[in-house]
């Protein structure tokens, strides 16, 4: 990932372990100015670990943290400018939407008028004018997340630091508040560093995701070049559904493996080099990009034979066995095809990725 | 539950409440007797012993010196209470176990063996029997049942309160008095007013370590002694209602600061 600007974070060989349980091994990052960057993966993967080292709550056995050039490795949290989101929002229960606002700006020791000025601004902004003398139990789940994100932003960090915010919202109030706060990110023009294990969340709001897994990080990219180029098994496991087609490579030909698969011959662009012929390798292909044709279309198509049919709404899942392998595709609901019938199957032909383990 | 078996509870349950509330309420009863023998038939009625009460000055300057004795030793405690609460709560450590169990003990030995070894132990210290021997032997008594209150609102206080608080700036100090303390405002307004109550209350302490100067329970030990009248009745009555009154408003305040 190349900048423009010096980052507002780099993170260099951080390791942490809790006994003898690693959390974090080497990781190295960088974070841009304005940078929406979520870090996505299942619990205990350390995504939170990181999060708390940049807030400050746990130090790294090994490793820095630079801070717009700063090493705050070993700053309490009070004296970095970083401020976070917490997943419980942590709003002072005896303090009113005002008081909480103004906390972190009464710490820092500004004038009164710039307080009040501030809050104002802030108000405005995240919609909360009608709320400021509330106390948070008397706020809905959608306003205390917003009184959360005032209270961090307020003191105008260099970063500001989410931990799954929205976790505790419902389904309906989640999807509507993910546009909302990509919206605010991308006013306020800060880096926000976003903790969450919900892929849907990730892709939605993102501009680059950082997937980790057991300390370590599987893939850092945008959310397009992660669903579409996943690096590695885990990571087009992680995000979204796919197909695992293993087979084995015949040879290279100017970037496009030639792979053996089920009998079938498959093309697949791909930026590895050399590879050994002859290795077992597998193609990660979206269920969503297949096509399915009842009537054999031209001579690449692959014959599969119909094991089941499901219902979704708006398209069916199909699934699909090609000789020995099986692997399921989505479909339009017009589609006629039945269990049993024989089916022919084509793909464009970025929409398979080659993985290697 | 049954028609017939609520009705069965019910009578019950008043009858418990009589068998609670009749000797307090023959007590305020015989304040209002004119003679100087408790017992009935009263014959005739009198304001003359609550007035009496009002009226003494002796009455007045112990009732004001209970209350001085029970308002400082439930500050000390509250204060040491708190902070040993907090010091536990906070990480574990080697003899966390046996700090927590020297803190409760003074709860749980008997009040006579503990007054007396106060006044032991006064005497070797070379502090005098008066209001401080008393202040301190009724601030250690009450410091575990602070404690143990505090300690078991401490435990309901999500981590991240005081890391929010860190995080917008704040030293650990100003995290503990702005987010903690507030926090546990309603179970230290509970503990302190029990404090105050078992305090005033108290007569053990408060004799063995005494000095001319009585405390209200020993006052009225005091004048037991000199026979029963309606006098005792009616202080007893008087502080009856003042205690009842703090011990609502206590409830109250904490109900509306918990929520």
């Amino acid at each position: 990932m190349t900048q423009a600007h010096d980052p507002i974070v780099r993170i260099e060989g951080l390791t942490k372990s809790f006994g003898t349980a690693i959390a974090l091994h080497e990781m190295n990052l960088t974070i841009a100015p304005g940078e929406f960057v979520t870090f996505l993966g299942p619990s205990g993967c350390g995504k939170s670990t990181t999060l708390r080292i940049l807030g400050g709550f746990e130090t790294p056995n090994t490793g820095r943290v630079i801070l717009r050039g700063e090493d705050v490795t070993d700053l309490p949290p009070n004296k970095r400018n970083v401020n976070m989101v917490f997943q419980d929002y942590a709003l002072f229960p005896h303090m009113t939407t005002r008081r909480n606002i103004a906390f972190g700006l009464e710490l820092k020791g500004m004038p009164k008028p710039a307080i009040a000025a501030r809050i104002d601004e802030l108000a405005s902004f995240l919609e909360l004018t009608n709320y400021l003398d509330r106390r948070p139990d008397q706020l809905s789940g959608g306003q205390r997340q917003r009184v959360a994100l005032a209270r961090a932003l307020a003191p105008d960090p260099e970063l500001l630091l989410l931990d799954e915010p929205l976790g505790a919202l419902d389904a309906k109030l989640r999807g509507q508040v993910q546009i909302e706060l990509k919206n605010i990110q991308q006013r306020t023009k800060k880096a926000f560093f976003f903790v969450t294990h919900d892929q849907e969340e990730a892709l939605t709001m993102s501009d680059r995701i950082v997937v980790m897994n057991k300390g370590r990080i599987e893939q850092d990219g945008t959310p397009e070049e992660l669903y579409h180029r996943p690096a590695n098994r885990f990571v087009a496991e992680f995000i979204g559904e796919t197909n695992f087609l293993d087979g084995v490579l015949r040879g290279m030909e100017a970037g496009t493996a030639v792979i053996d698969w089920q009998g079938h011959q498959l093309r697949c662009q791909t930026a590895l080099q050399g590879l050994q012929s002859g290795r077992p390798v597998t193609v990660s292909l979206r269920p969503e990009r297949i096509s399915v044709h009842t009537t054999a279309p031209a001579a690449e198509a692959i014959p599969a034979k119909i094991v089941s049919s499901v219902f979704k709404g708006s398209r069916n899942l199909l699934h699909l066995a090609v000789n020995s392998a099986t692997m399921s595709a989505y479909v339009d609901n017009a589609n006629l095809a039945q269990p049993g019938d024989t089916v022919w199957i084509t793909w464009p032909s970025d929409a398979i990725s080659l993985i290697v383990d | 539950m049954t028609r017939s078996t609520r009705i069965v509870m019910g009578c019950l349950y008043w009858i418990f409440v009589l068998y609670l509330l009749m000797p307090l309420a023959l007590m305020m009863v015989m304040g209002f007797k004119d003679s100087k023998f408790i017992g009935f038939p009263i014959n005739s009625w009198t304001l003359d012993w609550y007035k009496g009460v009002i009226a003494d000055r002796e009455v007045l300057s112990t009732f004001g010196y209970s209350t001085v004795i029970a308002v400082l030793s439930t500050v000390i405690a509250l204060t040491v209470g708190t902070w040993i609460a907090v010091a536990l709560t906070g990480r574990k450590f080697l003899g966390r176990a046996i700090i927590l169990g020297l803190t409760l003990l003074p709860a749980v030995i008997p009040g006579v063996i503990s007054a007396i070894a106060f006044r032991i132990y006064a005497r070797v210290l070379g502090v005098e029997p008066g209001m401080w021997a008393i202040i301190w032997s009724h601030a250690v008594h009450n410091v575990p049942f602070v404690a143990l209150v505090v300690i078991a609102r401490l435990s309901t206080l999500p981590p991240s309160q005081t890391e929010a608080a860190r995080d917008l700036g704040a030293d650990p100090l100003v995290a503990f008095f702005r987010i903690t303390i507030p926090y546990l405002a309603p179970a230290m307004i509970g503990a302190g007013v029990f404090c105050m109550l078992l305090s005033f209350d108290d007569f053990v302490r408060s004799y063995f370590l005494g000095g001319y100067q009585p405390t209200l329970p020993v006052l009225i030990f005091a004048k037991l002694r000199s026979g029963m009248s309606p006098e005792v009745n009616a202080i007893s009555t008087v502080v009856l209602i003042l205690t009842a009154i703090l011990g609502i408003w206590a409830e109250r305040s904490m109900r509306r600061l918990k929520s």
